[in-house]
Parts: structure tokens; C-alpha cells; sequence
């Protein structure tokens, strides 16, 4: 056996090395077991969810009946509020994620990405809350200068871009180039509506789908935004390339290369933002004024699934009718967004195989 | 030619729906700050000179441009001053250079006109009845007086109680429920957080599998579902349950069977699973694989290769799952309103009294305070600036910790750039 | 490592030599086949490692020289889909038993490999690694078996003032020795080196060589290197792979200047790569 030249014994007196390897084995098994037990409370904690709602309504004793016209119509509200959401979140998450992933520059591109994790981090409360103080009594004298504006910001960059736009080297900053631009076209909507002597369109309340929307979408935003990132980097660059090679502008081989590749992704992001704006329970106990009304008007208010059981449940007694309503009522509310998440998971998993189905040398 | 032109313009319309984005951001933010400061800021005393010949001394809180709303001195009442007057009704309006403004401990503010003399006198005759906690006047204020007096009544917001009613005094109890309830749960999630990282890490079976799926889920799940089975569950099951073994000489008052603070670090171990797990299991994936095989050849068994090597390297990843899961809960106030979050604790659930900790007490959080003072305060025009100046609080420290987990993972990054060199 | 006394399995059909000191072999495989998956990589190959020589194992690319070495410690375990069959010994004992070790086989088989990958801790810590893993404390112990690894793969004089310095600082020569430090620092019995060298610029290749022939006398060393003139420069006896088979294995300067197959002539002089 080789001795180490220095005067520490050899390490290789085979006894003390074995019982020493064996001890080391065991303990190695033991700490397997260990962190599956943990991993194993990760699966304990998620089935508890559902299996707890389940067998709490099946064990509920109340003598009335499930109000299913009641839950119809906070299903309802939470999908006005849903829609209104994604209105805002969709084109201006996607267009950050084709801009950031296509065309951005990369010095601001590490700015914009840290930047929407932090609008991420912004927690909901916050978003009410400038919702249902500042912006609602504003929004309740304004709405035609909202619907105004959303028309008139793409249609006027549009026609910019038309009219003074050349392909160059800084297209990767157009969000900040374009931003006194976008300034000018607010002040100037701003400007115009305060002649108006009176609002054109007054909504019944301050409190309505159109500013849950609003905060909504811009809590949406983020994931939105990132999911759809994800999947546009997916596309391989050599498909890119290969378009640029073919004499295609960068937009050009968005819409023709990545978009199409990259759609169902796009989709998924979609699929997620949806499951995210029906879950989400702050913004719109602020600012929906929690009446539970249903229809399709975006100007009335509405009350969600969440808010519901947020409002309901600390006052409900455990055994009552309203108690199993309100588990129904978040049993509704898993379903659908575990769904939708199963949905968008699935299809990001195909897109993956799809588009690197080459790529695993 | 003419497709260049349109590509362009869209690229155009791309680019300033992503200025929109940032605009939107940026305006938010500097809303709520401001909006917050603004709250804390000493505003000036106007006389108002109506047309029929009265004036009024008083803050003008505000300002819809067909009326002010006016908040007249509070002599015996919180809020009884508040009167509205149309602006065609206004003659005249100026700023006393010798008012004064006394502020007390129940949030009323006493105003009036006069002397250094006059001034003593008012102090004298209201401080008998009640504690004054400011005296200032307001429209005499240099830039320096202005500055302090700001950054007292900053500090005072931070480090002091609020009076009954939350509407005046600050959100310290709030803060030190928010900061209790976070470290207890860190307390509960990290361990789990680390071990389902490590097992997704090391293993690729169908358990493996599962188990992402698992985490995957529960990101999906809504906040307000974890308080549901925090209420139904871990409240009236599991806590009933230890109030009739353990404390069944206190019911029908509940100990644990009563939401609080316990429940709700539970409820939100949950919440925040995934966030740790992921960032966990992320950092253990971007380790390169010749650091794992050369433990591993030197005789080292996988899990030692795990605890000694692979977990210190990823340190900074496991300090990111952290940092981030402490923001999620700082900001998570729906599943807190079902278990255990008060308006105005009782009690608070860390004092001097052993042992010290007291995970069944309820307990206050910036968040609440924020929605409580904006949509629930019996004084509207009082509550919202109060609630601007919670939520500015909240902002800046989940800022804080989210640009500290950016800064953990660019450091991360540059490790394994040197390490894969 | 399970030490139980098994009667050595007669060589047979291997072309082995015994050197002229008549050790026994260190190592020793028997129809050794892996298969990755439906791929097979190494197709029966009957090696005797020799102890206390370098044996060089040279071959074209992709024909099992890696795969052989980590077959010999077991490595190819952490890997997926990975099949084994055949025999490898060291020493009596079967590496491949059901009841082995697998770390302790893997101490006292060490490998080095292409690039050196010392850990994100101080050139101390590095080497001391291995022997914390063994239980050993005292830091003072420790201390002097640091040094001595240190010593023994000449690198002590360039790092003794900077022992708690990361390691990552280090060049990539004095990485590669400080990687065989640490691997010689528990004691080992064979030291297997997958192409150790090529990372190296020629100077440190050089020191690098000249450490291989001081190591030589006090463990078994097994190189991989695809480099002909340093097997011929370094090793006692070379080893012949082609497409996963061991095609022959002979004293170096015997098989370099008198190949006995041809399929060896072709690779030494150069008809294909």
C-alpha cells in the first residue's frame, strides 16, 4: 500500500477505511429518505387542496341546497373582469415580449426585464389601491378619453412609423424615442377632454369592470410577458438568421419565422394570464364594488369568485350553507385556473419537443 | 419598398406599446411614492374669505374644481371638521404667516391664529386633555423645518403604534407582524423548499415527474385557495383539534383554534413553495457537471457530494428562493384576511413575555393596513393618504428585496461563468 | 469496497504481459462490454493494468479510451442507461459486485480528467476535501497531509503562501496539479488520467510529464492521451483501442517500433487518426 512520505500513517488500514465506508453509506441512504419525505410533503400539501374542499362540501350537513344562480353569477363577474383584463395585458405583454426578445436593444433589455419583475413584485394591495382612490374618480368623468386614447396610441404610432420612420442601427431604444411621442399624444388627449364641458360616457358607478381591468392587466403584465419571452427565445436562432439572410426585415422575420413557430407559446402565455387575472382576489375587491351583477357591460360593476369567499368567509360559521357555497364557490375557482395552468403547461411542453426536437445531440 | 414602410411603422407601434409598458411602470411607481410622501408632508393653512362675509381657517384637502373640501380645526371630534364649499363661493384666500397647527395623539388637529403667546395658550388648554404629539406652523416653515419635521413624522410612522381606529400614530405593529410572520415562515418553507429542489435535482424517475408537476400546480393555484384551506383546515380542523386536547380549559375562547399567526405562516409556506423550489433547483442545475463528477471521484457519495459541494455553490440561489418567498408574503394580504390577520391585534405576537413568540396570537400586516385604511376607515379622507404612506412602506421594501435577489442571481451568474471557464 | 477473499480468476486469454518485477496486476478486466443504451462502446475488452507503472491507453477518437476509464471506477453508474457486463478487479476484488462500495472503490481509483475542475474553495479546502470526507478533523492532520499531497504533485512551492486563496485563481498547469493533489491525497491505488495535458500550453505539459514519472513509483497510473508522441515519451506500456476493442497491449517502446497487428502499425504511423 503506498505511504504518504510525510509522517501521517497510511490511511489505508483497511478496517478503520470500512467500517467508515459503510457508516458513510447508510448515512447517504438516510439522507435520501430524508429529502423524499420532504418532496413527499410538496405532493401532501397540493392534493390537500382539493381533497379537503371535496370532502368538506360532501360532509357540509346544511339543508339548503347549492345557490347555483349566486355562483353563476360571481363566475360571470370573474370572467368580465377576466376579459377586461386580458384586453390590457395581452397586446401590451406581447408586444414587450416581441420587442424585447426581436428587436431590443441588449443594454435595455437589462433594464426592461429586471424592470417587470419588479412591476411583478408590486404586491396587488397596492394596484387596488391606486385603482379604487386615484384613478376611479378619474375614470369616472373620462371614459371616452380613455377609449379615445386606446384607439388613438397605435393608430397615431402607426401612422409615425409611416411617416418619419426609417429602418436604423436604434431601432433596439424605440420605447424610449417613441416616448415623447406617446407623451405628446396623452397630453394632447388630456388637453382635449378637459374642454369637454361634460362626460360623454358616464358609467353607473366608479367601481366597474373596465378599472379592474385596467389594474388587472397591468398585474397580469409580467407573466404574460415573461411566458411569452420564454417561448420566442425557444425559436432557434438559425431560423432567424436564415430569414435575415433571405433579405427579410427584422419585422418581417418575426411575423413570418418566429410567430409561427413560437405560437402555441404565445398561446400558453395567454392560457396563463387568464388563469392569473380570474385568481387574482385584491384588485378586485377594491375596485369592482363588489356587486354581484351579471351581463356583459364593462362600465357596471361586478363581484368575483375570490372576492366572494375574501368577503364571506371570515364571518361564516363552519357548518352554515354559506360556508359550503363558499367552498363550492373556491372549488369552481381551482378547477378552473389548475385548468388553464394544465392547459398552458402542456402546450409549452409541446413547443419545447417541436422546437428542439434536433437539438438533443 | 412599400412592405419596409409597414414593417417599420409596426416596429414603430411595438416600440411605444413597450414605452406605454415602461411609462405605466414608472408612473405607478412614482404615484405610490409620491403619494406616500406627499401624506407625511406638512401641507400649509389657508384662510378662506367666503362670499357671505365668513372665513374659514383651514387645510384644503381637496380640490375637485367645483369645490374644496376643507378640514377646519377638530376641537373635540376626529373628523367633525371637514366642511365643502363651492369655489364660485370663495372671495378671497391667504396664507396667515401666524397660524399654527397642533397635532394630537388621536390624529385631530387643532388650528388656529396668533402669537407665540396664543400658541402656549391653545398647547396649554388642549395638552390637559390629550397628549399633543406635534406643534408646528405650517405656513412659516423654512426648506430645513420642513425637511425635519417630514422626517420625524416619518420616523414616528415607522417606529410608533396607531391609535384606536388606525388613523393616526404609525404602523409599527404592523411591521413587526409582517417581519414575525415572514421569518416564521421561512422558518417552515425553506427546509421542504430545498429538500423537493434537491430530490428534483438528483432523481429523474416517474417520481421526479410528479412531483414537478406538483410544484408547477401550486404555482398556479390563487392565494385566496391557500386561505381557504388555511381557514377550513389548519384553523377549524387541525386547530380545533389542538384546542380540544391541549386547551380545552380555555374553550370556548379558541387558542389555536382561532386564525393567527401560526396558521398563516403555514398558509403561506405553502403559497411560497414553488418560488424557493424553483429558484433552488434552478441554481443547482446551472452547477457544471465536472465539479459533481469530481467529488464524486474522489470517493465522495452522492449525497455528500450534495450537502458538501453542490448546496454551498448554489448558496446564492438558495438565498434568491429566500429572498423572493419574503417578498410573495410580504405582498400576499388575501389569504391573510382569512386567517389570522387583524385590524388591530390584541396582542402582539412577539413580546417580552416568554416565550416570546406567541404563534397563536393574531396579528397585524402592512399589507391589511393598507386595504383597511384605504376601503374600511371610518374616516375616508383621512384614511386614504394614510394608506398611500403604508403602501409606499410596502413597495420600498419589496423593491428592496427583489433588487437584492437580482444582484444574488448576477452574482451567481458571474460564479459559474468563472467556474465553467 | 468489499474486501471478501475471492480466488483470482486465471488470466486465459488476455494479452497481458507481466513486467519483469512480476507484480501482480493492479487492475484487471475480463470481457469488459458497456453499452450505452442500444450503443456499445466497448466490446470485451481483457485488460491487466500493471501496478506501480504508467500504462498509456492511446486509440483513435470515440474508441472507448474514456468510457474503459470510467468503467474501471464505476462512473459510468451516474450515468443513464448504462450497461455493464464482463468482469473488472481490483486487486481480488470485484469492482462490480453487488454489495461494493462504490465510493471507496472510487477513492482508491481516482481519475483526473481533460479539464481541470477544482472546486469554487480555497486551494486548502480543495485538497483537504477528500480526506474531511474520511472522517479526518484535526486541523493539524490535515495540514500535513495538505502539504504532503501538495509536495507530492509539485506544487507546494508555487501555492504555500496562498493556501486559502480560491482556487479558481490558479492557472490552468497548476490547476490540473492541484486537481491531482487532491486525488492523491487519498491515496489512491491507481491513478487513472483522461488526456490531462491537453489543456496544458507545451511548457506545462512538459512539468506535467515530468510529475507522471515521479508519481509513477508510488501509484498505478493509467493514461488516456491521444497524443502518440507523449505515450511513447512517458509510459512503461501502452494500450491499442479501436472501435471499443483493446487490439493490443505491449511493453511501449515494443509496440511503438514492432507492432504486432497491423491495424496498430496503421494508427502509430499515421494511415488514419
Amino acid at each position: 500500500m503506498p505511504v504518504n512520505p510525510v509522517t501521517c500513517d497510511p490511511l489505508s488500514s483497511s478496517d478503520l477505511l470500512r467500517a467508515s465506508a459503510r457508516r458513510r453509506y447508510w448515512r447517504g441512504r438516510v439522507q435520501r429518505v430524508l429529502v423524499a419525505a420532504g418532496a413527499s410533503f410538496v405532493l401532501l400539501g397540493l392534493f390537500a387542496i382539493p381533497v379537503y374542499l371535496v370532502a368538506a362540501v360532501a360532509a357540509s350537513r346544511a339543508s339548503v341546497g347549492v345557490d347555483w344562480a349566486h355562483l353563476g353569477l360571481l363566475f360571470a363577474g370573474s370572467l368580465r373582469a377576466t376579459a377586461c383584463a386580458i384586453a390590457v395585458a395581452l397586446p401590451l405583454g406581447f408586444a414587450t415580449a416581441m420587442f424585447s426578445a426581436h428587436f431590443c436593444a441588449p443594454r435595455l433589455r437589462a433594464w426592461l426585464k429586471p424592470a417587470l419583475e419588479m412591476l411583478e413584485a408590486v404586491p396587488t394591495v397596492v394596484l387596488g389601491l391606486v385603482a379604487a382612490t386615484s384613478f376611479a374618480p378619474w375614470l369616472k368623468s373620462h371614459v371616452a378619453t380613455l377609449l379615445a386614447l386606446l384607439v388613438a396610441l397605435p393608430a397615431l404610432l402607426l401612422a409615425a412609423g409611416f411617416a418619419f420612420g426609417r429602418p436604423s442601427r436604434h431601432d433596439g431604444w424605440l420605447p424610449l424615442s417613441v416616448l415623447p411621442l406617446l407623451c405628446a399624444i396623452v397630453a394632447f388627449g388630456l388637453w382635449l377632454s378637459s374642454r369637454a364641458q361634460a362626460p360623454w360616457i358616464v358609467p353607473a358607478s366608479p367601481w366597474n369592470a373596465t378599472l379592474v381591468g385596467l389594474a388587472l392587466g397591468v398585474a397580469a403584465l409580467p407573466l404574460v410577458f415573461s411566458v411569452a419571452e420564454d417561448a420566442l427565445f425557444l425559436v432557434p436562432r438559425e431560423q432567424t438568421q436564415a430569414a435575415f439572410a433571405l433579405g427579410a426585415t427584422r419585422w418581417q422575420a418575426l411575423t413570418t419565422v418566429v410567430l409561427p413557430a413560437a405560437g402555441a407559446g404565445l398561446f400558453a402565455a395567454a392560457l396563463l394570464g387568464i388563469a392569473r387575472c380570474f385568481g387574482e382576489t385584491m384588485i378586485v375587491l377594491m375596485a369592482s364594488g363588489n356587486t354581484a351583477i351579471g351581463g356583459f357591460d364593462p362600465l357596471i360593476g361586478l363581484r368575483s369568485l375570490g372576492a366572494d369567499i375574501a368577503l364571506g368567509m371570515p364571518d361564516a360559521a363552519p357548518a352554515s350553507a354559506v360556508w359550503r357555497d363558499l367552498l363550492v364557490a373556491t372549488l369552481a375557482l381551482l378547477a378552473s385556473t389548475v385548468l388553464l395552468s394544465l392547459a398552458a403547461g402542456f402546450v409549452r411542453a409541446r413547443l419545447q419537443r417541436r422546437l428542439h426536437a434536433g437539438a438533443a445531440a | 419598398m412599400n412592405g419596409t414602410r409597414a414593417a417599420t411603422a409596426a416596429t414603430w407601434m411595438l416600440g411605444g406599446l413597450v414605452g406605454l409598458c415602461i411609462a405605466t411602470m414608472l408612473g405607478l411607481l412614482f404615484f405610490t411614492l409620491g403619494s406616500g410622501l406627499a401624506s407625511l408632508r406638512p401641507g400649509t393653512l389657508e384662510r378662506i374669505t367666503l362670499a357671505d362675509g365668513s372665513s374659514r381657517l383651514a387645510e384644503v384637502v381637496a380640490d375637485d374644481g367645483n369645490a374644496l373640501l376643507l378640514r377646519t380645526s377638530e376641537t373635540r371630534r376626529l373628523g367633525e371638521g371637514y366642511e365643502r364649499v363651492r369655489r364660485g363661493d370663495v372671495v378671497a384666500r391667504s396664507e396667515p404667516v401666524d397660524a399654527f397647527m397642533i397635532g394630537l395623539g388621536d390624529g385631530r388637529r387643532v388650528l388656529g391664529v396668533g402669537d407665540d403667546a396664543a400658541l402656549a395658550a391653545a398647547v396649554g388648554s388642549v395638552g390637559a386633555l390629550a397628549r399633543v404629539v406635534e406643534v408646528l406652523r405650517p405656513n412659516a416653515l423654512g426648506a430645513f423645518e420642513g425637511a425635519g419635521i417630514f422626517l420625524r413624522r416619518l420616523a414616528r410612522f415607522v417606529a410608533t403604534p396607531p391609535d384606536a381606529s388606525n388613523l393616526a400614530g404609525g404602523v409599527l405593529p404592523a411591521l413587526v407582524g409582517t417581519v414575525t410572520l415572514v421569518l416564521l415562515m421561512s422558518v417552515l418553507v425553506m427546509p421542504f423548499g430545498v429538500a423537493a429542489a434537491v430530490y428534483l435535482h438528483e432523481r429523474r424517475g416517474v417520481g421526479a415527474r410528479i412531483v414537478r408537476t406538483a410544484i408547477d400546480t401550486l404555482a398556479g393555484v390563487p392565494a385566496i385557495v391557500y386561505g381557504v384551506l388555511g381557514l377550513g383546515l389548519f384553523v377549524h380542523g387541525i386547530g380545533a383539534g389542538i384546542d380540544r386536547w391541549f386547551y380545552a380549559d380555555r374553550l370556548p375562547v379558541p387558542t389555536f383554534g382561532g386564525g393567527g399567526l401560526l396558521w398563516a405562516a403555514l398558509t403561506l409556506a405553502l403559497l411560497t413553495l414553488p418560488v424557493v423550489v424553483v429558484s433552488v433547483e434552478q441554481g443547482l442545475a446551472r452547477i457544471p457537471s465536472s465539479l459533481r463528477d469530481g467529488s464524486l471521484a474522489l470517493g465522495a457519495t452522492r449525497e455528500e457530494t450534495l450537502w458538501r459541494l453542490l448546496l454551498p455553490a448554489a448558496r446564492p440561489a438558495v438565498l434568491t428562493g429566500f429572498v423572493l418567498a419574503i417578498a410573495r408574503a410580504a405582498g400576499s394580504v388575501a389569504p391573510l384576511m382569512l386567517v389570522g390577520m387583524v385590524k388591530l391585534a390584541p396582542a402582539s405576537p412577539l413580546d417580552g413575555a416568554f416565550p416570546y413568540l406567541h404563534p397563536s396570537r393574531q396579528f397585524m400586516h402592512l399589507g391589511f393596513a393598507v386595504y383597511d385604511a384605504a376601503l374600511a376607515s371610518p374616516d375616508a379622507i383621512r384614511g386614504v393618504p394614510r394608506a398611500y404612506a403604508c403602501a409606499m412602506l410596502l413597495v420600498c421594501v419589496v423593491i428592496v428585496l427583489n433588487l437584492s435577489a437580482i444582484l444574488l442571481r448576477n452574482r451567481l451568474r458571474d460564479r459559474y461563468r468563472a467556474l465553467e471557464s | 469496497m468489499s474486501n471478501s477473499v475471492t480466488p483470482a480468476i486465471d488470466g486465459g486469454a488476455s494479452v497481458s504481459r507481466e513486467q519483469a518485477a512480476g507484480a501482480a496486476p493492479a487492475l484487471r478486466t475480463r470481457a469488459l462490454s458497456l453499452w450505452y443504451g442500444a450503443r456499445r462502446a466497448l466490446d470485451a475488452v481483457d485488460l491487466d493494468v500493471p501496478a506501480r507503472r504508467i500504462t498509456a491507453l492511446i486509440g483513435p477518437s470515440g474508441c472507448g479510451k474514456s468510457s474503459l476509464l470510467r468503467c474501471l471506477n464505476r462512473l459510468n453508474d451516474e450515468i443513464e442507461g448504462t450497461r455493464v457486463e464482463g468482469e473488472v478487479r481490483l486487486g481480488e476484488a470485484d469492482v462490480y459486485a453487488p454489495d461494493a462500495f462504490v465510493h471507496e472503490l472510487r477513492r482508491r481509483v481516482g481519475i483526473v480528467f481533460q479539464r481541470p475542475n477544482p472546486f469554487p474553495l480555497s486551494v486548502h479546502d480543495n485538497v483537504a476535501y477528500g480526506l474531511r470526507l474520511l472522517g479526518i478533523r484535526s486541523r493539524r492532520e490535515l495540514d500535513e497531509r495538505v502539504e504532503a499531497a501538495l509536495k507530492a504533485a509539485a506544487l507546494w512551492d508555487e501555492v504555500a503562501s496562498r493556501l486559502d486563496d480560491g482556487a479558481l485563481g490558479l492557472s490552468l498547469g497548476q490547476q490540473q496539479r492541484l486537481v491531482i493533489a487532491r486525488a492523491i491525497a487519498v491515496e489512491p491505488e491507481v491513478l487513472m488520467l483522461d488526456e490531462p495535458a491537453s489543456a496544458l500550453d507545451p511548457a506545462a505539459t512538459l512539468r506535467f510529464e515530468e510529475l507522471l514519472h515521479e508519481l509513477a513509483g508510488r501509484y498505478t497510473l493509467l493514461l488516456v492521451t491521444h497524443n502518440m508522441q507523449q505515450a511513447a515519451r512517458v509510459s512503461d506500456f501502452t494500450a491499442f483501442m479501436h472501435a471499443g476493442r483493446l487490439i493490443e497491449f505491449g511493453d511501449t517502446d515494443a509496440l511503438f517500433t514492432n507492432p504486432r497487428e497491423r491495424q496498430t502499425e496503421d494508427f502509430i504511423t499515421g494511415r488514419y487518426g
